[in-house]
This record gives structure tokens, C-alpha cells and sequence, in this order.
């Protein structure tokens, strides 16, 4: 064989292996600035923001309130148009909100008039329009298992538990099953310990999944973004708000929750992101 | 539950106070009136007269129960066909500013217009008495289930709508998951609103119209009768019929409110 043909078969077997090897992100953030007009004028929330996230990988978007992560996850979502830039979602352009990616509100969003299990059938019934009624049914009585609700899924929302409600929403937006998850503050009126079993229980679900989902969701919450991302992307303040920087959190899974505290890793991270969000410490600093 | 027996207790007791409150306040003007407004207890005797055969259904004389029945119909009929009419515009006035903010004057202008002022026309329109009550009572029904239909379609929470869009709910799943549920105690405020005034609005149009209803009963047999207590047997009997049209709506608009 000489060298030419050993080349071009190289070449060749390098771009059978390359997409498999690096396979496409699930996720791309081109340059992305969102505008809106207010009375006083042109408010940019994002400014030219760029972002790769792996397919399976678990990234916290971290902030101030009002910094705009949650805007940019409105792009990836769908819901918010980017004024300039793109968002490609699983190799295409994200025009608006599809089945592909699942979206976990702040405020659970449930419709108060449906019960549990109509809440997640009605999407369900929406988002996957080719299964058979009793598809449908099977996919919803399995997700409302994992979450521990069957035997609430007679209930109307306004009967359960925030917690409860939580669980709803994280099993409607699991039962679409969408290869991107979108938590938007998901577990933010949530008291510290349904916070805690809330982490492990999404964490299950992701496992369950062979950690093939993608998932991004906002926080303000550093212990919760340590605890359960591969990335945590700290953003600066708005407007015109920019990515201040992406803090890999390299902890091994699974991650136990009482453990992990202790892991000089993990509080090496922790301090970094503490750092890069608060500046002032003391009334001492805010003298100065 | 023994709190909830003890609450309606309450409820029914402070009802029999009002209403003895009401009995002896009568008795008392009829005593100084000398016995020209009769008094509870003469019209009770009224009372039991007027409902012997009730609905005496001959083609020179009906009952009393035959004119409510009559006039029950043609508020029912109006207030059906403006309903019908009323929602389904309210769902489109909501969900469009535009459309919204074109119809609105014209809403403005007709809504304060006293009911009445539509029988003529009406009149002038159908050749026919008791059509125009139906269509006096149809106008007047349109705008209070119109106004709050619109208004309750036109508050649905961003969270809802974004729950439509986030699961790609089609337009039908949209109106009838969404918009209905939304908006039916709304809806239900409108429809009771309405039937209230077309239920007061029948009445008057009846003595205009004469010949048929409750309203020709207060005017014919009460006042051109000389017997005023039939005029109160009859206010008597259309409170009490708008007390419950009342009642039954608001327990509509309750059964439909849901805790989020």
C-alpha cells in the first residue's frame, strides 16, 4: 500500500469515525443577543453569547436575578426569539417551542382545571400526535410511577404540595420524552429538604435514561448547581449580560449528596463560584 | 362538617330575621296606610287566591303560573340566543387586541342604552309583541356576558398560554384545555349579570307590550284591577324567581374556580 492510498483511506476512515467520536452538540448558542423594546427604549437582556452544550450533559446557568439566564434558556426553549444569532437544537435551527426539548417551569404551570393525569396526558397527547391512545396511556401511568404520584393522579393541582406539583411537572416534561430538558429555577419555592430529595429524584430519572438527556436549567443556587451539573456557566449582571465564565465541576457520579460536602473538589468549586458571584463578603468590604 | 351544619344554621337564621324584619315592616306601613297597602297576612289571602289552578291555561284567562311560565320562556330565549352569540365573540374579542379595540366602541355606546329603548324597534322589526320582548331581552343579554367573557379570556396567565406553546397544543386543545376552563367563572359572572337584567327588563317590557307574562299581570289584574295585592303577590313572586336564576348562576361560577 503506498502512502497516498494509506491517506486517503485515513481520511476516509476519519470521516466515517469523526461524527461518532465527536458526535454533534445537542445544543449551540451562536452569538445570540435578545433586545426588547420597552417604553424607555431598546433593553438588551443577552449580549452575543456563545455556548456548546454535550449531548447528556447536565449545565446550570447561574446568576443575579435579572442577569437574563433565563432568557437564554428561553432561546434554547424556543419562547424567546433571539434578536441577532441562532440557537441549533439537536442539529437544527430552533424556530420555537418543540417536543424535542422539555420544559420544567419556575412556577410548576400545571393547569389548575386538570387533574394530575390529564395534565400530563394533554401534553403527552400534544407532543406525540403518532402514539395510540393506550401508548399515551402507558407513557403516563409509567412516568406519574417514577415520580411517586399514581395514586395522587386523581387529584387537581391545587390539592398536592409544591413538591407534589414539582413532580408533576418534571414527570410531564419527562413523559414527552425529549432528548433536551429545560429547568427554569425549577426547585426555587421549594423548601431545603424536598429541595434535596427533588435533586436525587431528577438525577434518577436522568440515570434511568442511560444519561442520554440533555439538560440546562437555571439556578440561583450554588450547592444545586455543584451537586447535580458537569458545567456550571456564571453569567454577569444584565443588562447586556455576557457568560463571566464556565466552571467545570469535576466530581464523579454518582454524586452522593452527603459526601460530596467534603470533597475538597467540591469546595474548591464552591468557593470559586461563591467568588465569582459575590464580591462583597463582610460589612467591612462594603465600607470599602 | 359539624362546622360547615353550624354555618348554614347561622345563614338560615339570619335569613328568618330578615325576612321578619321585612314582614313587620310591611305590617307596619300597611296599618299606617289604613289597610291601602294590605298586609302580609291579607296578602297571603291574596296569595292563596292568585294560586288557585295556577295554570289555567283557557284562551281568555291563564294563571298566574302560566304567565311566569311564559315570561321564564322569553327571557330564556333572548338570553339563550344572546349567549350564544355573546361567548363565542367574547372568546374572539379577548384573544385580539385589535378586533378588541374596534368593537369596543360600539359596545360602549349600545351597553348603557335602558333595554326598553330596543322594544320599539324591535317592534317596528317583528310585527309582533312578544318577539320584541325576545329581542329586547336578547340586546340587553349580550353585553354584560360579552364584556366579561372577553375580559376573562384576555387575563389568561402567560404561564397558561406558555404551557400550549411549550407541548404544541393544537388551536382546538388550546380553546377548549386552556381558554374555557380559564375564563368559565367569567363567563358565569357575564351569564348572571345578564339574567338579571333581562329578568328585571321582562317585567317592563310586558306592561309596554301587554296581553302576555307577569308584567301584564302587575299591570292588568294588579293596578287597572284595583288590587294591589296581587301587584305584591306578584313583586313577591318575580324576587324570588330572580333570587334563584341568581343563585343558580353563582353556584355555576363557584363549581368552576379552581385553586391553582
Amino acid at each position: 500500500m503506498n502512502s497516498t492510498t494509506k491517506i486517503a483511506t485515513q481520511t476516509i476512515v476519519d470521516s466515517i469515525l469523526e461524527p461518532v467520536l465527536t458526535p454533534a452538540p445537542a445544543i449551540g448558542i451562536n452569538n445570540v443577543t435578545v433586545s426588547f423594546k420597552t417604553p424607555k427604549g431598546t433593553y438588551t437582556a443577552v449580549k452575543e453569547i456563545s455556548l456548546t452544550v454535550q449531548k447528556g450533559e447536565i449545565i446550570s446557568l447561574i446568576g443575579h436575578s435579572g442577569c437574563g439566564k433565563s432568557t437564554l434558556m428561553g432561546t434554547i426553549s424556543g419562547m424567546v426569539k433571539p434578536t441577532t444569532g441562532e440557537v441549533i437544537a439537536n442539529g437544527k435551527k430552533v424556530m420555537g417551542p418543540g417536543p424535542d426539548r422539555g420544559i420544567v417551569f419556575q412556577n410548576y404551570s400545571l393547569l389548575p382545571w386538570l387533574t394530575v393525569y390529564r395534565n400530563i396526558y394533554e401534553a403527552v397527547d400534544s407532543a406525540l400526535k403518532d402514539l395510540s391512545k393506550s401508548e399515551k396511556r402507558e407513557l403516563v401511568e409509567r412516568n406519574l410511577k417514577t415520580v411517586h404520584l399514581w395514586d395522587h393522579k386523581d387529584k387537581l393541582p391545587g390539592q398536592l404540595s409544591g413538591g407534589m406539583k414539582q413532580r408533576v411537572a418534571i414527570a410531564r416534561a419527562f413523559a414527552i420524552n425529549p432528548s433536551i430538558l429545560l429547568l427554569d429555577e425549577p426547585f426555587g419555592a421549594l423548601d431545603a429538604l424536598t429541595k434535596s430529595n427533588m435533586h436525587v429524584e431528577l438525577l434518577k430519572l436522568w440515570n434511568l435514561d442511560n444519561r442520554e438527556k440533555t439538560i440546562v436549567m437555571v439556578t440561583h443556587d450554588i450547592e444545586e448547581a455543584i451537586f447535580l451539573s458537569d458545567r456550571v456557566v456564571v453569567m454577569n449582571n444584565g443588562p447586556e449580560a455576557t457568560i463571566k465564565e464556565i466552571v467545570p465541576v469535576p466530581l464523579e457520579r454518582p454524586r452522593n449528596k452527603k459526601e460530596i460536602v467534603h470533597d475538597p473538589v467540591y469546595m474548591s468549586t464552591h468557593d470559586k463560584l461563591l467568588n465569582l458571584l459575590i464580591d462583597k463578603f463582610s460589612i467591612d468590604d462594603i465600607k470599602e | 362538617m359539624k362546622a360547615k351544619a353550624i354555618k348554614i344554621g347561622w345563614s338560615v337564621l339570619y335569613f328568618v330575621a330578615g325576612m321578619l324584619l321585612l314582614l313587620g315592616m310591611w305590617d307596619m306601613v300597611s296599618k299606617i296606610t289604613k289597610g291601602e297597602i294590605p298586609s302580609p297576612l291579607a296578602t297571603w289571602d291574596t296569595f292563596k287566591e292568585v294560586m288557585t289552578n295556577p295554570f289555567q291555561n283557557d284562551p281568555d284567562y291563564k294563571g298566574i303560573g302560566t304567565k311566569l311560565i311564559s315570561s321564564l320562556a322569553r327571557v330564556g330565549i333572548g338570553f339563550g340566543l344572546g349567549s350564544l352569540i355573546a361567548i363565542p365573540l367574547g372568546f374572539v374579542l379577548g384573544s385580539n387586541r385589535i378586533i378588541m379595540n374596534i368593537f369596543n366602541p360600539i359596545v360602549q355606546i349600545l351597553r348603557p342604552v335602558s333595554p326598553l329603548a330596543w322594544f320599539p324597534l324591535g317592534l317596528a322589526i317583528f310585527q309582533d309583541s312578544p318577539k320584541a320582548s325576545i329581542f329586547m331581552i336578547f340586546i340587553c343579554s349580550l353585553w354584560p356576558t360579552l364584556i366579561n367573557t372577553s375580559f376573562g379570556v384576555s387575563q389568561i396567565p402567560q404561564d397558561h398560554k406558555n404551557v400550549g406553546k411549550a407541548f404544541g397544543f393544537s388551536l382546538w386543545k388550546y380553546i377548549t384545555k386552556i381558554m374555557i376552563p380559564y375564563s368559565l367563572p367569567h363567563i358565569f359572572t357575564g351569564l348572571r349579570l345578564s339574567i338579571g337584567v333581562a329578568w328585571m327588563v321582562i317585567v317592563a317590557g310586558e306592561m309596554l307590550s301587554g296581553g302576555i307574562g307577569l308584567g301584564y299581570f302587575v299591570w292588568e289584574e294588579g293596578f287597572n284591577g284595583g288590587s294591589i295585592g296581587k301587584i305584591l303577590v306578584a313583586i313577591l313572586i318575580i324576587g324570588t324567581v330572580g333570587l334563584l336564576l341568581d343563585k343558580f348562576f353563582t353556584g355555576l361560577q363557584k363549581r368552576f374556580t379552581y385553586a391553582v
